[in-house]
C-alpha cells in the first residue's frame, strides 16, 4: 500500500498520508470522529452501570 | 563610485556573516531548551518510579534512578557519543567517528563549534531516557552496582549503536531499507522496551508477587497520584524530546533526522493526536488513571515513526489502538510469571513495536533522500526485529554474569525488610513512624458538656 501523495520532495507542500486520496482522508477523519464520540457514549453507559451496583 | 560599491560589498557580507551566526545561535539555543525540556522525562520517571514503590522502597528506587541520570553523563561523554558518529554502518567503526572521542578538540569549548555540545547534550539525555525506562521495570529488588553496569549499557553503547544504525543520516538501516523512525520509537522505545525484559528474565519477580502456583499478588503502588503526576511530566519532557528529534537548519526548511524535509508542525499535529488516542484507548480498556497516562505515552509511540508524515486523524487510531492494545500485553505478561513493575515492556517494548510496523502500513511509498529507498513495510520489520534483538540479547546476557556474580538481585529477606531501612540514611516519611500525642477528639465530643 503506497500512501504517500509524493514521489519527490521537490516542490512538496501537504504531503501528509493520503493527502491525494480525499475518500481515505474523509474515512480516517470519520474513524477518528467516531471513536471520540462513541467514547463518550461508553463513558455514559460505563458510569450509569457503576452508579447502578452501588 | 568604487569606493561605494567595496563599502556596500563589505557591509553586504557584514549582514551574511550576522544573519548566519544569528542562525548558529537560534539553532543552539532551541536544542538547549529541548535539553532542558528532556530532564522533566527523567524527573517524571524518577516520580513515577517512588509513586509505584511500596513506602519501605521508596527512597531506594529514587537513589537508583537519580544515579542513572549521573552515570549517562559521563559515559555518553566516554563513548556514547563516539558509538554513535562511528558505528553507522554496522559494528565496524567508521574514520570519521573519531570527531566523537572525549580528546577531540570538537567535545569541549569551542568557539569554532555550536553544535556538537549542544548534540551530544541532547543525545545524553536521549540516553537518560532509556536508562529510565529500564529503570522502572526493575524496581524494589535489583542490586544499585548491577543496576548501574545495565543503566550504562543501555543508555551509553545498546541504544545509542541503534540509533547509529536507524536514527542517523547514513545509518545502515536508513540506507539499505529506509527505516524511517523519527520519533525514535524503534532505537530508544523498542531498545529499552526489549533490554528491560531481557533483564526481568533473570531478575526475577519481587518477593510476594507470585504463589507458589504461579498465580499473581498486586503489588501495590504507595502513591497512585504521584505516579500519574509523574507520567504527566514525562509527557511535558517529551515535547522536548521530539523536539530534538528534528534538524534545526539555519535559514531553509527544518529536516529530519534523515535529510528529508519535515516541519515541527507536523510533529505538534501527530504527537498531540496521537497522545490523546492513547488515552481514549486506554481508559476504554482499563478505567486506570495509571493506565490512561501510560496509554498517554503508548499513543505518542505508537505514531512515533511516523511524526512527520501521518495525517492527524491516523495518528490518533494509532494511538487508541496501541492504548487499548498495551494493557493486555501487561496481563499476559504477568500471566507469564514475569514482574515488570511498571509496564515498561508493554509500553515502551511493544508501544515501539506498533509505532515501528505502523509506519510500514500507512507511511509506505514516503521517498528518501540521495537515492536511499522509501519506506516499506518490510524496511520497517527488518528495523523492528533489529531493535527486539538490540535490546533484548545485552540485557538478557549480561544480567546473566551479573546474576551469576550475586550482583544482580537483592537478597529476598532484605527485600521483606524493606531497602530504604537497609541502605537509605534517611526515611520517606518520617512523620508517619513518629510516635506523639494524637488529637482524637472530634469537634462534636470537644463541645459536649462534662456530665
Amino acid at each position: 500500500m503506497n500512501t504517500s501523495p509524493i514521489e519527490s520532495w521537490e516542490g512538496a507542500e501537504a504531503y501528509f498520508t493520503f493527502a491525494d486520496k480525499p475518500a481515505v482522508m474523509m474515512l480516517f477523519l470519520l474513524l477518528a470522529v467516531a471513536i471520540t464520540a462513541g467514547t463518550i457514549i461508553i463513558a455514559a453507559v460505563h458510569e450509569k452501570h457503576a452508579y447502578n451496583n452501588h | 563610485m568604487e569606493q561605494e560599491l567595496a563599502a556596500l560589498t563589505e557591509r553586504l557580507a557584514a549582514l551574511e556573516s550576522a544573519s548566519a551566526m544569528s542562525g548558529t545561535i537560534n539553532s543552539e539555543i532551541f536544542y538547549w531548551w529541548c535539553t532542558a525540556l528532556m530532564i522533566a522525562i527523567h524527573a517524571g520517571f524518577l516520580a513515577y518510579e517512588m509513586g509505584a514503590s511500596r513506602v519501605k522502597n521508596v527512597l531506594a528506587s529514587g537513589i537508583k534512578n537519580i544515579l542513572a541520570f549521573a552515570f549517562m553523563v559521563p559515559t555518553f561523554y566516554f563513548f556514547g557519543w563516539y558509538i554513535y558518529l562511528a558505528f553507522y554502518n554496522g559494528l565496524i567503526p567508521a574514520a570519521d567517528g573519531a570527531a566523537g572521542l572525549p580528546w577531540d578538540m570538537s567535545m569541549g569549548p569551542n568557539l569554532a563549534d555550536n553544535a556538537t555540545g549542544i548534540f551530544w547534550a541532547a543525545f545524553t539525555l536521549f540516553a537518560a531516557t532509556t536508562a529510565s525506562i529500564f529503570s522502572g521495570a526493575v524496581i524494589e529488588r535489583i542490586q544499585t552496582a548491577g543496576f548501574l553496569i545495565l543503566a550504562i549499557l543501555l543508555g551509553s553503547v545498546v541504544w545509542i549503536l541503534g540509533g547509529a544504525w536507524g536514527w542517523h543520516p547514513t545509518g545502515w538501516l536508513t540506507v539499505k531499507f529506509g527505516y524511517h523512525d523519527v520519533g525514535a520509537a524503534g532505537v530508544v522505545h523498542m531498545v529499552a522496551g526489549f533490554f528491560a525484559l531481557g533483564v526481568l528474565i533473570n531478575l526475577g519477580p519481587r518477593v510476594g508477587k507470585f504463589n507458589a502456583d504461579g498465580s499473581p499478588n498486586a503489588i501495590l503502588a504507595h502513591n497512585i497520584p504521584f505516579t500519574i503526576t509523574g507520567l504527566m511530566l514525562i509527557i511535558v519532557g517529551f515535547f522536548g524530546f521530539l523536539g530534538g528529534c528534528i534538524i534545526y537548519m539555519p535559514g531553509e526548511q527544518w529536516i529530519n533526522i534523515y535529510g528529508q524535509p519535515a516541519t515541527l508542525s507536523a510533529f505538534a499535529f501527530n504527537t498531540l493526536m496521537g497522545m490523546a488516542g492513547g488515552i481514549i484507548g486506554a481508559w476504554v480498556k482499563t478505567r486506570d488513571p495509571f493506565w490512561m497516562m501510560s496509554g498517554a505515552l503508548i499513543g505518542i509511540f505508537a505514531a512515533a515513526s511516523g511524526l512527520d508524515v501521518y495525517y492527524p486523524p491516523v495518528a490518533f487510531v494509532l494511538g487508541t489502538f496501541g492504548g487499548f492494545v498495551v494493557p493486555m500485553v501487561a496481563v499476559q505478561l504477568e500471566k507469564m510469571g514475569i514482574d515488570d513493575a511498571v509496564g515498561a515492556f508493554p509500553v515502551h517494548g511493544i508501544g515501539g513495536l506498533i509505532g515501528v510496523v505502523s509506519c510500514g502500513i500507512f507511511a509506505a511509498g514516503y521517498p528518501n533522500v540521495d537515492g536511499m529507498p522509501p519506506v516499506s513495510l518490510w524496511g520497517q520489520i527488518v528495523g523492528a526485529v533489529t531493535m527486539a534483538v538490540l535490546g533484548f540479547v545485552p540485557g538478557y546476557v549480561v544480567s546473566y554474569i551479573l546474576k551469576v556474580f550475586g550482583l544482580l538481585r537483592v537478597p529476598d529477606h532484605i527485600q521483606e525488610k524493606g531497602l530504604d531501612i537497609v541502605k537509605v540514611p534517611v526515611s520517606a516519611y518520617p512523620e508517619n513512624y513518629t510516635p506523639g500525642p494524637v488529637n482524637v477528639a472530634t469537634p462534636a465530643a470537644a463541645g459536649t458538656p462534662a456530665e
